[in-house]
């Protein structure tokens, strides 16, 4: 067109600029809304006692218990079994047919949809095996859906390691699995952590694979063991905005609940970063 | 004298017709060479010309390459390395090694040393002694002795050349190969490490790769010339650097190429 | 000597079955998520799934027809799409060209926040302000509409699109950038002629994910679009309600009785899911490995 290269060149950025501040505006406008809803349903009572009078009042105990107990059970199955594929891949597995089917199976699981998992965890866990809906299931299924996370950050972070520490230490005789027992994984540790504070607030945040495997709305008592349905956040705050006949009686509850989730997700990718960067700093010196 | 008697009666490493390739790529070309207990020997020759390969032959670190494959014989105290029931890792143990970058791991000074030991089953009681034995032999207890606990990383680059000679030393090997160890040094900490072999030729066999002449010549009993994955000559010091039998060893002492 | 060996062997053979694990898993999910969705057809031929226009899950007269939910999963994913990918490629150039490295720097990590907000947030604000705000901006009789659902699909899809378009336009070696700067052309030409070009497969790969995120995304379309299981219009069907796959999972698989039809039809639309996700996920992984063999 008849604009010049200069005024074009004006036009464009412009509209990046634009695009930008767009984008950041979103977050802005999220984190905002949510705080500022939401910071004046918190208080002690909201976070220690249990939900009252049909949900319309009271707290939130019970959601943050059972969120909390979903985060230790998947973590507690994820973690190890993450790490230790992780290694085989990163130390062990040469190129082969294998190595690529274990590849790809990773590849796909972080690609399928949570809902997904939920249906899984449904058919296998609470028919199949018979755990019936409760922590135990719904953990199980958490954990399939965050395993494919803690194993790539943790090959990452074995790649990270740089390759004279296993020379050096073959090099004392030292076996190999001495070696990456106590030369390679001390020095994977930073990354691991970081991909499993990030794994935590994965399993905080998700609903759909919870909605059939044990999450409850409302419950009379609290959990007494894995077999028990469990409330939890995330799911609380779905019901309580969609399916409640007091929608817009609960209102603050629903902020306080969105902000305590809120909280919880970023400080763990708060925390994750933090620990990035104190051992990038600490490995300068 | 005495020392020409020990050689022919008790070479430390004798190895016969060495051959090497990577994937299709033959790397060392036959090479045979016996080197004598309780000496330096240096392997010089222009880069990549197989010596590092070589001397990571003598400790089966090549094991560790994909489709690098062997032929010929390595024995090692009169042992083939090579053999069928040999433990690479036992072999380590006794064949230490130290490599070109300081390499310390990212632990304190003391566990550095203590590594290697403790994973061999050391006690607690006796690790502190191997630590500062070994720290005293690698000459760097002066300068750590009030700092065991902090970090290895906070040395500078000789310290830490040094360190991971004490690493070494505390596995307690007989022999110990150097592959350029101070290449990445300072002059200074280059002569302090070149009179540290010096002295541990005493207790150690020990071979060096370098691409630093002056330095073969100030260190070494033997050295040995290689060209284009050939041992083109191998033989005492002095008679390598005044009188070479070949012309190649010549154009490169002299500075001809290379 | 040999009992060294044999552990070594031994932890070696416990970390490869470790990791077989995942292929395990992926298999039992293949399996569980066909077997009861395949019971399904003996009901309903494959063709009356597959093509069928109503889901009418509940009538005497059942009808199990995924035409409806797929397209309301396609309209809600394309719609997501047409929003995130030019705010989404257009900030990443911001990022990696124009801005200043210290702003740069800044603007990675906060919009990287977006990836951390539980979907059930997004669903949640997108109730409480997007739809009232589509109802009042186009009088509509509800703001849940196929368009919030895209939207609010869209912001989440964001981060993913900006980092992987980011890391694909920093990674055009600089050389190129000069050589087009040395030749008198504008930083905007040099933008759009050289640096795009040589960072499409990056940036296609980072769509195809966006994609996958949005299409497979449970909570927010279960919360915003209103789930009417209704054949969408084009493009008028983005301000009516729609009702997607993974939304008709998700709300009717709690009321289900195990072993009914209905059950196994849930299953069987999982399935369809599943194979779904896995072909985008195919697609944008080639398209990824190209694009590294390329700039390598």
């Amino acid at each position: 067109m008849g604009l010049s290269p200069k005024t074009s060149e004006k036009i464009a950025f412009s509209l990046l600029i634009l695009a930008t501040l767009t984008v950041t505006g979103f977050v802005l406008i999220i984190l905002a809304y949510i705080i500022l809803n939401g910071y004046g349903a918190i208080s002690i009572e909201f976070l220690t006692q249990m939900p009252n009078r049909m949900m319309t009042a009271g707290g939130i105990y019970p959601a943050i218990v059972g969120t909390i107990a979903l985060i230790t059970g998947s973590m507690l199955v994820a973690l190890p079994v993450g790490i230790m594929a992780a290694i085989y891949l990163n130390e062990y597995a040469g190129e082969s047919r294998t190595t690529w089917l274990i590849e790809m199976a990773i590849n796909n699981l972080a690609g399928t949809p949570s809902v997904v998992f939920g249906l899984f965890g449904l058919a296998l866990f609470v028919k199949y095996f018979g755990f019936g809906p409760s922590i135990l299931s719904a953990s199980l299924t958490l954990a399939l859906l965050i395993l494919p996370v803690i194993i790539r950050a943790t090959e990452e972070a074995l790649l990270t390691v740089p390759n004279e520490y296993r020379e050096s230490s073959l090099a004392l005789g030292v076996s190999k699995w001495q070696t990456i027992r106590y030369a390679v994984l001390p020095a994977a540790i930073p990354g691991v952590v970081t991909g499993s504070v990030l794994s935590i607030g994965r399993v905080a945040g998700e609903t759909a694979p919870i909605l059939f495997t044990g999450a409850v709305y409302f419950l009379p008592r609290m959990p007494d063991s894995i077999y028990s349905q469990f409330m939890a956040l995330p799911y609380h705050l779905f019901v309580l905005s969609t399916a409640g006949t007091n929608v817009s009686e609960t209102r603050p509850i629903q902020y306080g609940t969105a902000l305590v989730l809120l909280i919880i997700v970023l400080g763990l990718n708060l925390v994750a970063v933090l620990i990035r960067r104190h051992y990038r700093n600490k490995l300068k010196i | 004298m005495t020392e020409s008697v020990q050689n022919v009666s008790q070479p430390q490493i004798e190895v016969e017709n060495l051959n090497l390739w990577y994937g299709e790529k033959q790397a060392l070309k036959n090479i045979s060479m016996q080197i004598p207990k309780n000496s330096v020997t240096a392997l010089i020759g222009p880069s990549g010309c197989g010596k590092s390969t070589f001397i990571r032959c003598l400790n089966r670190m090549n094991d560790l390459i994909k489709n690098c494959r062997i032929e010929g014989k390595v024995s090692i105290e009169g042992r083939d390395i090579y053999g069928q029931d040999v433990d690479v890792v036992e072999l380590r143990k006794e064949v230490g090694m130290v490599f070109q970058k300081p390499n310390p791991f990212p632990m304190s000074i003391y566990d550095n040393v203590a590594y290697g030991p403790r994973i061999h089953g050391a006690s607690k009681k006796d690790l502190d002694g191997i630590v500062e034995q070994a720290l005293r032999s690698a000459a760097i207890w002066e300068e750590t002795s009030d700092r065991l606990k902090s970090p290895a990383l906070s040395l500078s680059g000789g310290q830490q050349q040094r360190l991971c000679i004490a690493r070494t030393l505390a596995v307690k090997p007989r022999t110990i190969l150097f592959d350029e160890p101070t290449s990445a040094l300072d002059p200074i900490s280059t002569s302090r490490i070149e009179d540290l072999i010096m002295n541990l030729k005493k207790d150690y066999t020990i071979v060096i790769v370098t691409h630093n002449m002056q330095q073969a010549a100030r260190i070494s009993d033997y050295t040995g010339f290689f060209l284009m994955g050939e041992l083109i000559e191998f033989g005492q010091t002095r008679q390598i650097f005044h009188n070479p039998q070949e012309k190649s060893t010549e154009d490169y002492i002299t500075g001809r190429f290379g | 000597m040999f009992s060294r060996n044999s552990k070594e062997k031994g932890i070696e053979s416990v970390l490869f079955v470790i990791s077989t694990l995942t292929v395990a898993i992926l298999f039992l999910i293949c399996l569980f998520l066909f077997r009861d969705g395949l019971l399904l057809f003996k009901e309903t031929s494959l063709l009356d799934f597959l093509t069928g226009k109503f889901w009418y899950p509940t009538s005497v007269n059942e009808q199990f027809g995924l035409v409806p939910l797929f397209l309301g999963s396609l309209l809600v994913t394309v719609g997501a799409i047409l929003f995130s990918v030019p705010l989404g490629v257009a900030s990443a150039i911001y990022i990696s060209e124009i801005a200043h490295p210290k702003v740069a720097d800044f603007l990675k990590p906060f919009i990287e926040i977006l990836a951390g907000v539980p979907s059930v947030v997004y669903g949640f604000f997108g109730l409480v302000v997007l739809v009232p705000l589509m109802q009042e901006t186009f009088n509509l009789p509800t703001g849940q509409t196929a368009l919030t659902g895209s939207i609010m699909l869209g912001i989440m899809a964001l981060p993913t699109i900006v980092t992987i378009s980011e890391d694909a336009i920093s990674s055009v070696p600089g050389t190129l950038r000069q050589g087009s700067l040395a030749l008198g052309a504008t930083r905007w030409q040099t933008i759009y002629k050289v640096i795009i070009p040589a960072a499409i497969s990056g940036i296609s790969a980072a769509v195809m994910l966006g994609v996958g995120r949005a299409i497979g995304e449970t909570m927010v379309v279960l919360m915003v679009t209103g789930n009417a299981a209704i054949i969408p219009s084009f493009p008028g069907g983005f301000l009516d309600p729609v009702r997607t796959m993974t939304a008709t999972i998700a709300l009717e698989m709690g009321e289900v009785p195990q072993g009914s039809d209905h059950f196994h039809a849930l299953f069987a639309v999982g399935s369809v899911l599943f194979i779904i996700t896995f072909l985008v996920n195919l697609v944008a992984d080639s398209i990824k490995k190209k694009y590294r063999f390329k700039v390598s």
